[in-house]
């Protein structure tokens, strides 16, 4: 759509597609500039409803500040982002996830002193005990609550082979097992839509495998759609269809694994940024 | 006792002091067995070991000082080495503890729970002496004398309003913004309190506020309290003040541990622990800290309000910023996050503050030669102790340990399913 020329190589950017069926989130002209430096530039892509949508680029691509302007941790600049045919943009980071969009980070996050069931529990919504008053007036109901949380997040963890570890301090958990609990922890959210950082940064083969599987079975299974950011490219390319590739705060290419593996920008894209 | 009355003194003991024993065993295990019960599922269901050392030192103490009490009447033929540890001693000094538990309990939630930096604990402390004093004492401007519950009314929305006005600006920021706005705060509160004397007399103080036990409907209880002053050679109305701060004390307490125990708890350890997490897991996190910094200063306000009425005289000089950092200094002891840790710490911290003048008496009965003021001592004490404490505990003397599950939750899941 654009040729932008930075230093001696130039490509045209293709832009993200807006046109597919059913999008549960769109971003149209999503804008984050700091400084003189446009980290996102008028970024429009669409996620379809039931797929596992990849996110790659160079280190630098703008691929983490998306995922925070789309999250609500950052003000835009420009654009909106629309979840399920309602905006969001520029609600706050908790709002959005009420309305359904959940996210992971990139660095594991451990929660002190909490086991790994009580972080089971903090990813459930709408609990009656998260107000004070009804511990006092309606205590009934804070514990049908807290019992049918808790039994969802032993599920939960069932599901995602941690249910022996329920009891154990989260921060005794190895990188790849915390990664599982924090996908598992966003699921006790019950969200549309879930958007993950880097799922398998410092974690070893065997269980980026494992997560992978996972993750499969959760878009297979339970329909759920995602949005995932990935430096491990084959990981991806295995996982993912489609694949946008986000290149100095643009949308570079998107299309099928295979499609993106074989665009020469994309390396150049790669090779370019590093050097 | 069926022995023959030829058996020695000692002998006839013997079984009744095992029996004793077997009979205060049974008891205990099976409040352990209770509470084991209670938390089937928990990891760590019964006291862990730190927990059992740390109850073994407190019931040490506790039994060293009913002992001294004990070998300690008034008109002692030989001094002890500290005279001063009479009954109306420890009356009175509890009497203070209590108020300092209470705001270590309010600093807790703001701190232990939350993670709220707040230097302004000695403010909302002194919006609550003076509004008791304001309202109720003779000696106050406005002369109101006014029925204390009335400055217990306005301790509690004043505390809140002014929480909420600190609050609005800085819990959307970094937590250092709040540190800076509460340390401020805090000086701000005390300087108008000495300069506006139209309101409060400046730095003449106000007197004449009156006993709790001197009002309806506490002086219900006067002829009780009288006699447990003639037994205990305390005032009725230090009694009287003891047994209404501890029972404060043990409502906050439990309201607390039911909010910590809540998913409202849960909430704000996670915030504490890293608030990007909490709020994208769809808490809002403003609003959880809005609500613990208002509650953490409701409960000083209610403390600086009892204070006002046990000492019966409030200054602006009681203000000074270095209460705020003995509270502080409580809280991290105790354990930042536990409730049992706040409490612990509050009475180490009394007992450094207050016990000095004793260390005073021991000093001069063992080196009566020199004349030492060691009470001078105490903020060096309270700085080795932290010094020690971080050493040793870095998390504190009883940090907390258990999982926060709602009570019952649990053991009844797995018991049954279908309720």
């Amino acid at each position: 759509m654009s040729t932008v020329g930075s230093g001696d190589e130039s490509y045209d950017y293709d832009g993200g597609d807006l046109s597919k069926p059913n999008q549960l989130l769109r971003v149209e002209e999503l804008r984050k500039e700091f400084g003189a430096l446009a980290a996102v530039d008028d970024v429009s892509v669409a996620v379809e409803e039931g797929t596992i949508t990849g996110l790659i680029g160079p280190n630098g691509a703008g691929k983490s500040t998306l995922f925070k302007l789309i999250s609500g941790f950052y003000e835009p600049d420009g654009g909106t982002v629309t979840l399920d045919g309602s905006e969001i943009t520029g609600l706050s980071p908790d709002a959005i996830a009420r309305k359904g969009l959940l996210r992971t980070f990139q660095t594991p996050r451990k929660l002190e002193g909490m086991t790994v069931r009580e972080n089971m529990l903090i990813g459930a919504q709408h609990q009656a005990g998260e107000s004070v008053l009804p511990l006092w007036l309606s205590p009934d109901s804070v514990l049908a609550d807290e019992r049918r949380t808790l039994e969802r997040a032993g599920e939960l963890l069932e599901l995602f082979e941690l249910d022996h570890l329920a009891t154990e301090p989260a921060a005794d958990l190895s990188g790849g097992q915390f990664k599982l609990l924090e996908l598992a922890r966003a699921m006790m959210a019950e969200p549309d839509i879930m958007l993950l950082d880097e799922p398998v940064a410092g974690v070893n083969p065997a269980l980026a495998e494992d997560l992978a599987e996972r993750i499969a079975m959760l878009n297979e299974e339970r329909g759920m759609t995602l949005l995932i950011i990935e430096h491990d490219i084959d990981f991806i390319m295995n996982l993912a269809d489609p694949i946008i590739v986000l290149d100095q705060g643009k949308v570079l290419v998107e299309g099928e694994p295979d499609r993106v593996r074989a665009d020469p920008r994309v390396m150049e894209a790669y090779l370019g940024g590093e050097g | 006792m069926s022995q023959s009355d030829s058996t020695p003194f000692g002998d006839r003991l013997k079984p009744a002091l095992e029996r004793l024993f077997a009979a205060v065993g049974s008891l205990w295990l099976r409040y352990e067995k209770g509470l084991a019960d209670r938390y089937e599922t928990l990891r760590g269901a019964q006291l862990t070991g730190e927990e059992r050392r740390v109850l073994a030192v407190v019931g040490i103490s506790l039994a060293a000082v009913v002992a001294l009490l004990a070998l300690n009447p008034v008109d002692a033929v030989v001094p002890l080495p500290v005279p001063s540890l009479t009954v109306p001693f420890v009356v009175s000094t509890l009497a203070i503890a209590g108020m300092y538990l209470l705001l270590t309990l309010g600093l807790n939630v703001q701190w232990g729970y939350a993670g709220l930096v707040n230097f302004s604990v000695i403010a909302f402390w002194g919006i609550g002496a003076y509004s008791g004093a304001l309202l109720a004492g003779s000696g106050s401007p406005h002369e109101l004398e006014l029925h204390p519950l009335y400055g217990l009314g306005l301790a509690v929305v004043l505390s809140v309003v002014l929480a909420v006005a600190i609050g609005l600006p800085t819990l959307r920021l970094r937590a250092d913004y709040l540190a800076i706005a509460t340390l401020g705060f805090s000086e701000i509160i005390r300087i108008i309190i000495l300069n506006e004397e139209w309101l409060t007399d400046g730095g003449l103080g106000v007197g004449g506020i009156p006993t709790l036990l001197s009002t309806w409907p506490f002086s219900l209880t006067e002829p009780v309290m009288a006699a447990l002053a003639n037994l205990t050679g305390a005032q009725p109305r230090t009694v009287f003040d003891l047994f209404l701060v501890m029972a404060v004390v043990l409502a906050v307490f439990l309201v607390l541990r039911r909010t910590q125990l809540s998913p409202w708890g849960r909430v704000l350890r996670t915030i504490r622990a890293d608030e990007d997490i909490a709020q994208a897991l769809g808490k809002n996190s403003y609003w959880y800290k809005m609500q613990a910094f208002v509650l953490g200063s409701v409960i000083m306000a209610i403390a600086g309000w009892y204070y006002a009425h046990h000492v019966r005289f409030m200054t602006p000089g009681e203000l000074e910023p270095i209460e705020t950092f003995y509270i502080w200094v409580a809280v991290i002891l105790g354990g930042s996050g536990s409730n049992r840790g706040a409490i612990i710490g509050g009475f180490t911290v009394v007992i450094i503050l207050q016990g000095t003048r004793l260390l005073n008496e021991t000093v001069d009965w063992i080196l009566f030669f020199v004349t030492v003021d060691a009470s001078a001592l105490r903020l060096l004490l309270v700085g080795l102790l932290v010094i020690v404490v971080v050493r040793l505990r870095p998390e504190g003397i009883l940090p907390p340990q258990r999982e926060h599950i709602w009570p019952g939750a649990l053991s009844e899941r797995d018991g049954g399913e279908d309720k």
